[in-house]
């Protein structure tokens, strides 16, 4: 089921009377049968965009349409829709069984189907054993197991989930976010999931929808959306470590940051900012290169060296933060002290104007 | 696949503002309902005999049409019997009884709930949990019990004398089995354990006495709670009916509520004066409106959250 | 320094524990006593009281008296019915309460006015407005075209007087329940309400499944309390029938005004161990109720 939203707006009213577009005239539309990631920082309205979707929210401007029907004004248990709330709000008070069972009752599903349903739902996520337990009595990665059997169990047109890895240990972050896609490829249902983590994005979605302030920035498969970032948010944000933002310009077709030139480019003159991924940098052996710096530290994993470099940071110098990082191959020896010249993959640099957006 | 959506036929806009205003309408009828009760009684009150006794009853009366004979009348001195030259209802005698009993038992609750709180949700002392679960078990035991046992205690305390009772004599009967209170004592505590303990630790080390502690923190901290319990066990005197009656011998003694009953009723022929008893009824609920409007917030708060932790 | 400790708690707790030592524990224990007294007469003897031995047969004189009878007849009929209505009842208002956006601070505290007032004298206005010819409650019947009935007149059946008690009863008892309720009800995490609308409950499905399981510990502590006071009922039907405890004499009576009409009348040799018969009845009915309705519960309350 594909949704799509238009011009979708939401305002809050703050104590102080002042208005908050936290969902600032978004037009989305998700394709159908996809797990899409919602990404952004606390505060983008990424939630609020689940919450309309939900209709647990009411939006102030804008349509909602679930395929052909609009649901703009549906309340929540009209929608069909499955959530999984970021607590996920199981009922303290049923067991497994029960909680799955819910939604079916209220349904008005047949009573043996239903049964047979919860079961099936129960296995799905693997939870065949524990039908008869309180949700007290489990981990939190079987409560979160229950919590998508409860919202899968109807057949929802679309499966929407809230910031569902937040509250789960690092390791079972891993083993959950597998599970939830391999869930969601079995059932084929259209998956909207928010999160503020870039790489659990990455990771499961088939595509992401990278927001800020309201407003939809870049939306498209993740290593495209990486790729080929539209501006510099969508830059900083998606990868680790961050990209690095150098201060620098273009003059006469060739690229310089704060007077070392580091490539080519054929846009006019003008002051710029360059985004380098970290896995941007070659050590230039030959040493021909202009970029060359003394490295502060290395850190080597595995067969990654990272490179820190400290610059010193005034007034119109090559960093507005005080270092950057350059991820090496670890057959470099590069030693603390090291003076490196660098060579820079075409690829992986991005250039943006000063207000922050991709020149091309 | 999907099975459970349902088309975009009905306006839900519509249903939900059809819903709202049934809810609405529910409240306020229920409103209503809770109100009526006052609003009949000032209404009685201000009727004169020929308006009471009229069929179908009014509903109204303008206010420039109030008849105020019910409240003067009183006032007036009674011309016969065992109540001769005393005024009909008595309200300043039973509502300075009823300030002074109030008074003096919620000033006693106060130190006597304060001190056992304190050591309850404070000090630790063998047995403990023990007394502590005794003294809460109390509370399921109808007060009335009590009574019977209580009433020759006060009894043989000489305070109950039917012949020479002294004004003395009948507060102290009054007011001394009422100078503690368990659930207050419950209430209080539960507000003291929030007091984090670090507090008290910190208070140690500076070398304050338990009781210094207890004066300069604990008591500031749980002000809120404390003022709460003084308001609600002040309020209590006003319906205190059946013990007052019990341990005075003299009208003169008693409560506002005693004042109330059987005052007007005619022992010769049955009939019952409704107006002057809405009147006094009046008299005597206006007080207490007064203070609960007064102090809403915290009478509100402490008997939810009493409710809640109870 | 241990037994210096236990030392100084004990004299905090002095002046709770003396009191209730005096009014509370030795009370309740004496009340079993007097319940075995033989023709006592408690203030004989300057105020020592007088006996001629022990006796279990003050139990069997309440037993055969047609008014304990009456009394025990009325207590359960007024906490059976009364209970479990206001409770239903609060419930409904502080759900209405709780999903309204405007004037709910309105509504709580004209909800809440009952709680404050004086029950005698709201008792009285309410005996003036059930009276049979100038009373509101059969005007409003009229308005449905019910003749009018005598509720509380010389004239009323056992029933309207029992309507009647049961309805100022209720009146009176819902302000303290709404209030407890809505504060119960805050307490509830809001997603489990969120999660129930996308679980496609309706309000009823809502009510039923989600909000009263979840407030259910409230809900037994609330019944447990209000069965208690209503077992205890005297107030109220002073204030509606006045010292006569009924339309006709007596016929409004519960255990408590049983207790102390024998209490006031303990100038007879025996009265006052039939109040206190009567009162340990009352008692040990009362635990029964606690006891029972904790049990029930327990196997309904599964949180």
């Amino acid at each position: 089921m594909e949704i799509k939203m238009l011009d979708l707006t939401k305002i809050f009213v703050s104590k102080d009377k002042k208005e908050v577009h936290a969902v600032d005239h978004v037009d989305l539309t998700i394709p159908s049968g996809k797990l899409i990631g919602l990404l952004g920082p606390s505060g983008c309205g990424k939630s609020t965009t689940l919450y309309l979707i939900a209709g647990l929210l009411k939006q102030n401007q804008g349509q909602i349409f679930f395929g052909e029907d609009e649901v703009s004004d549906m309340p929540p248990e009209k929608r069909g829709i499955g959530l999984v709330f970021q607590n996920y709000a199981l009922y303290p008070h049923m067991t497994v069984r029960e909680n799955i069972l819910f939604p079916l009752e209220n349904l008005k599903i047949e009573k043996t189907e239903a049964k047979e349903r919860t079961i099936e739902m129960a296995q799905l996520v693997g939870l065949g054993e524990m039908l008869d337990r309180k949700p007290k009595e489990l981990s939190g990665g079987q409560q979160q197991r229950v919590a998508i059997a409860r919202a899968l169990v109807k057949k929802p047109r679309v499966l929407l989930l809230d910031e569902p890895l937040s509250n789960l240990d690092a390791r079972l972050r891993l083993q959950t976010r597998e599970e939830i896609k391999r869930i969601q490829r079995e059932t084929g249902i259209t998956t909207v999931f928010v999160t503020h983590d870039q790489e659990e994005a990455m990771s499961i979605s088939d595509e992401i929808v990278v927001m800020k302030d309201g407003v939809i920035q870049q939306m498209g498969e993740p290593q495209e959306v990486y790729d080929f970032p539209i501006n510099m948010f969508v830059a900083q944000f998606l990868g680790s470590p961050q990209i690095n933002i150098f201060n620098g310009e273009i003059k006469d077709k060739k690229i310089y940051a704060n007077g070392m030139m580091i490539g080519k480019s054929k846009l006019p003159d003008q002051p710029i900012k360059i985004g380098i991924r970290p896995e941007g940098f070659i050590v230039d052996k030959e040493k021909q290169s202009e970029f060359k710096f003394e490295i502060d530290l290395v850190e080597t994993i595995g067969r990654d060296t990272t490179l820190i470099i400290e610059v010193p940071g005034n007034e119109g110098s090559l960093l507005d933060k005080l270092t950057f990082k350059a991820i090496v191959d670890a057959s470099e020896h590069i030693k603390a002290g090291d003076w490196v010249h660098f060579n820079i993959k075409p690829d992986k640099m991005h250039l943006f104007n000063l207000e922050g957006k991709l020149l091309k | 696949m999907s099975e459970v959506f349902v088309k975009n036929e009905k306006s839900y806009k519509t249903k939900k503002i059809i819903s709202n205003v049934l809810v609405y309408l529910f409240l306020a009828a229920i409103a209503i309902t809770i109100l009526v009760p006052f609003y009949w009684m000032l209404l009685t009150s201000v009727k004169d005999a020929i308006m009471i006794e009229q069929t179908p009853p009014l509903l109204f009366i303008k206010p420039s049409e109030w008849k105020l004979l019910n409240y003067t009348s009183l006032f007036d001195l009674v011309q016969s019997g065992p109540r001769r030259g005393q005024p009909l209802f008595p309200f300043f005698t039973y509502m300075k009884n009823t300030i002074v009993i109030s008074i003096i038992t919620t000033i006693g609750t106060s130190i006597t709930t304060i001190l056992a709180a304190y050591a309850f949700a404070r000090l630790n002392f063998k047995g403990r949990d023990v007394v502590f679960g005794i003294i809460i078990a109390t509370m399921m035991i109808p007060g009335e019990i009590f009574i019977l046992t209580n009433f020759l205690t006060v009894n043989r305390l000489g305070w109950y004398d039917i012949m020479n009772q002294t004004y003395m004599d009948a507060i102290l009967a009054m007011t001394l089995p009422f100078m503690t209170s368990v659930f207050y004592t419950f209430y209080l505590r539960q507000t003291f354990k929030q007091i984090p303990n670090e507090l008290y630790y910190a208070a140690k080390v500076d070398g304050t006495t338990d009781f210094k502690y207890l004066l300069k923190v604990m008591i500031p901290v749980a002000m809120p709670t404390i003022v709460t319990i003084i308001i609600l066990n002040s309020m209590g005197a006003w319906s205190a009916y059946i013990w007052p009656a019990m341990v005075t011998t003299k009208d003169s003694y008693r409560l506002v509520s005693n004042g109330l009953r059987g005052a007007f009723t005619d022992t010769s022929t049955g009939r019952t004066d409704y107006g002057q008893q809405m009147a006094s009824a009046t008299l005597v609920t206006l007080p207490l409106l007064i203070v609960f409007f007064t102090f809403r917030k915290q009478i509100m708060r402490g008997v939810s959250r009493s409710g809640i932790k109870g | 320094m241990e037994t210096k400790n236990n030392l100084r708690a004990w004299l905090y707790l002095a002046p709770m524990l003396l009191l209730m030592a005096v009014f509370t524990f030795y009370p309740l224990f004496n009340a079993f006593v007097i319940s075995f007294y033989k023709d006592y007469l408690p203030l004989a003897n300057d105020g020592a009281g007088s006996i001629t031995g022990y006796t279990i047969a003050n139990y069997g004189v309440i037993f055969k008296n047609q008014l304990f009878w009456q009394s025990l007849k009325n207590t359960f009929v007024l906490a059976l019915v009364s209970v479990p209505l206001s409770i239903i009842i609060s419930l409904l208002i502080s759900v209405a309460l709780k999903s309204i956006p405007k004037l709910k601070g309105f509504f709580q505290t004209v909800f809440f006015l009952p709680y404050v007032t004086n029950g005698i004298a709201v008792g009285m206005a309410f005996a003036v407005m059930f009276h049979r010819d100038y009373g509101l409650f059969n005007l409003v019947l009229s308005w449905f075209g019910i003749t009018a009935l005598d509720w509380i007149g010389g004239t009323a059946s056992w029933w309207a007087q029992m309507g009647a008690l049961m309805i100022f009863t209720i009146w009176e008892s819902l302000a303290f329940k709404i209030l407890v309720f809505t504060s119960g009800l805050q307490n509830i995490d809001k997603q489990y309400y969120d999660a129930a609308k996308i679980d496609h409950a309706t309000k009823w499905t809502i009510f039923k499944r989600i909000t009263v399981p979840l407030l259910s510990p409230l809900i037994l502590y609330i019944s447990i309390t209000s069965m208690i006071g209503a077992l205890k009922a005297y107030n109220s039907v002073i204030g509606l029938f006045g010292e006569r405890l009924g339309a006709q004499p007596y016929s409004m009576i519960t255990i408590v005004a049983f207790v102390y009409k024998y209490r006031s009348d303990f100038s007879f040799q025996g009265f006052y161990s039939y109040a206190a018969s009567a009162a340990i009845i009352l008692f040990f009915i009362t635990l029964l109720f606690s006891v029972i309705q904790t049990v029930v519960s327990k196997k309904r309350i599964h949180y």
